[in-house]
């Protein structure tokens, strides 16, 4: 009983885990810019490739590789919006432009000082 | 089979084929990519994808240190990342402008045309190719 | 008696990360974490420094409730047909000062719904942010400066 229900923990965080891989591959095609296209990898990414590591800890069954399953996810969210950050920081100097429809900038004015 | 098994395994066969749909996907943006910083983005996003198929070979084969091969590749995609961002930053100004409508550049978005200092910087500079000289 | 019980918590920590239940290790663990808590004895003492680990614990857990609702923002806003998008970049005004808290609230901020943390200005008093949502630029700011900003605050002075 208790496998089946961990089976079915097992399979659902499989499964929504590659579920936010696709959303966020399909995401990286259908946004307009490059930085809109950050969302979607920096967040749906991270956090589908981090259920399926829980979900590799949780199969093992013992203490150690779901301490170290779980030291993994923390790593990729910890990393995430750091990469996110510095690429985005160096399209925007390096004038890579936003989207047509981009409502506000208020970097503008700033950019000439960084 | 036992049922748990038998959802399981269904379970990743059902990922392995979402995870190589989504990792075409993200090929797909490496290679019509227009601008680097896009390529990289997608190339980052596959590194994650590549994790997900890391995780699922794990369960299937039941070897555990699958998850430490997972880390490193993490490990390596971010350094990667990184690197490429320093990279599009020391290269210097944009590479020749992908071809995009008239209004994608939205007036006062440039910022080399209309900055005082790099400008006057670089009219005393010979007739350089146009990248700016950073000491990192 | 409190460094006790911490380092009891921290040898059974040590433990289930090294893997291996024995006597030994538990011993082994107990005089690693009674070291490395009297290396900071002097900041490990007393009801602050629990009220501290409480409120990062806090943090912690209000940035994985919005990890959770972000991806789950993004997944709907990309899987929806005609995708309502305003992006822009907007300015948030800084009330930490210190890199560290700087850097923690820009990490927080890029994985919170929608939003993407891009640059500081050079002074530090502004952090450039941008968001996939722009119609609503002072309920954002709000967000961020009354949560994130708020708990750093009470977490790290």
């Amino acid at each position: 009983m208790i496998e089946l229900v961990l089976a079915i923990l097992i399979a659902t965080l499989i499964l929504v885990g590659a579920a936010f891989a696709l959303v966020a591959a399909i995401g990286l095609n259908r946004l307009p810019d490059v930085y809109t296209r950050m969302h979607a990898a920096s967040k749906a990414g991270t956090v589908g490739s981090g259920l399926m590591l829980i979900a590799v800890g949780l199969h093992a069954g013992d203490v150690a590789t779901l301490a170290r399953a779980l030291a993994g996810f923390f790593f990729f969210v910890l990393t995430a919006p750091i990469s996110a950050h510095l690429l985005a920081m160096a399209a925007l100097k390096m004038g890579y432009p936003l989207a047509s429809h981009t409502v506000r900038d208020e970097m503008q004015n700033h950019r000439e000082a960084i | 089979m036992t049922p748990a098994a038998m959802i399981l395994s269904s379970a990743i066969w059902i990922a392995l084929v979402v995870l190589g749909l989504a990792f075409l996907l993200t090929v797909r943006r490496v290679v019509i990519g227009p601008t680097l910083p896009d390529r990289v983005v997608a190339l980052d996003m596959l590194v994650g994808i590549v994790i997900g198929f890391i995780a699922l070979i794990a369960i299937r084969t039941g070897f555990t240190l699958y998850i430490d091969i997972a880390i490193s590749l993490g490990l390596v995609g971010f350094l990667a990342t990184v690197a490429f961002a320093r990279f599009i930053l020391a290269r210097g100004g944009r590479a020749p402008a992908p071809p995009q409508p008239a209004d994608f550049v939205p007036a006062g978005l440039v910022p080399t045309a209309q900055s005082p200092k790099p400008s006057g910087k670089r009219k005393a500079e010979p007739p350089a190719p146009p990248r700016r000289k950073k000491s990192r | 008696m409190i460094t006790f019980l911490l380092s009891l918590i921290f040898a059974v920590i040590w433990v289930a990360v090294t893997g291996s239940a024995s006597v030994q290790n538990l011993i082994l663990g107990f005089a690693l974490s009674t070291f490395a808590l009297w290396i900071v004895r002097e900041e490990a003492s007393g009801q602050a420094y629990m009220r501290r680990v409480w409120r990062i614990f806090s943090l912690l857990m209000l940035f994985f409730k919005e990890l959770a609702l972000s991806a789950w923002k993004v997944a709907v806003l990309v899987a929806s047909p005609r995708m309502p998008l305003k992006p822009g970049i907007f300015a948030f005004p800084l009330t930490v000062d210190r890199d560290f808290e700087i850097t923690l609230l820009a990490s927080l901020i890029t994985l919170t719904p929608g939003t993407l943390s891009v640059d500081v200005s050079a002074d530090r008093k502004l952090l450039f942010v941008h968001a996939l949502d722009c119609s609503n630029v002072d309920a954002t700011k709000r967000d961020i400066a009354q949560g994130f900003e708020k708990k750093i605050i009470e977490a790290f002075r």
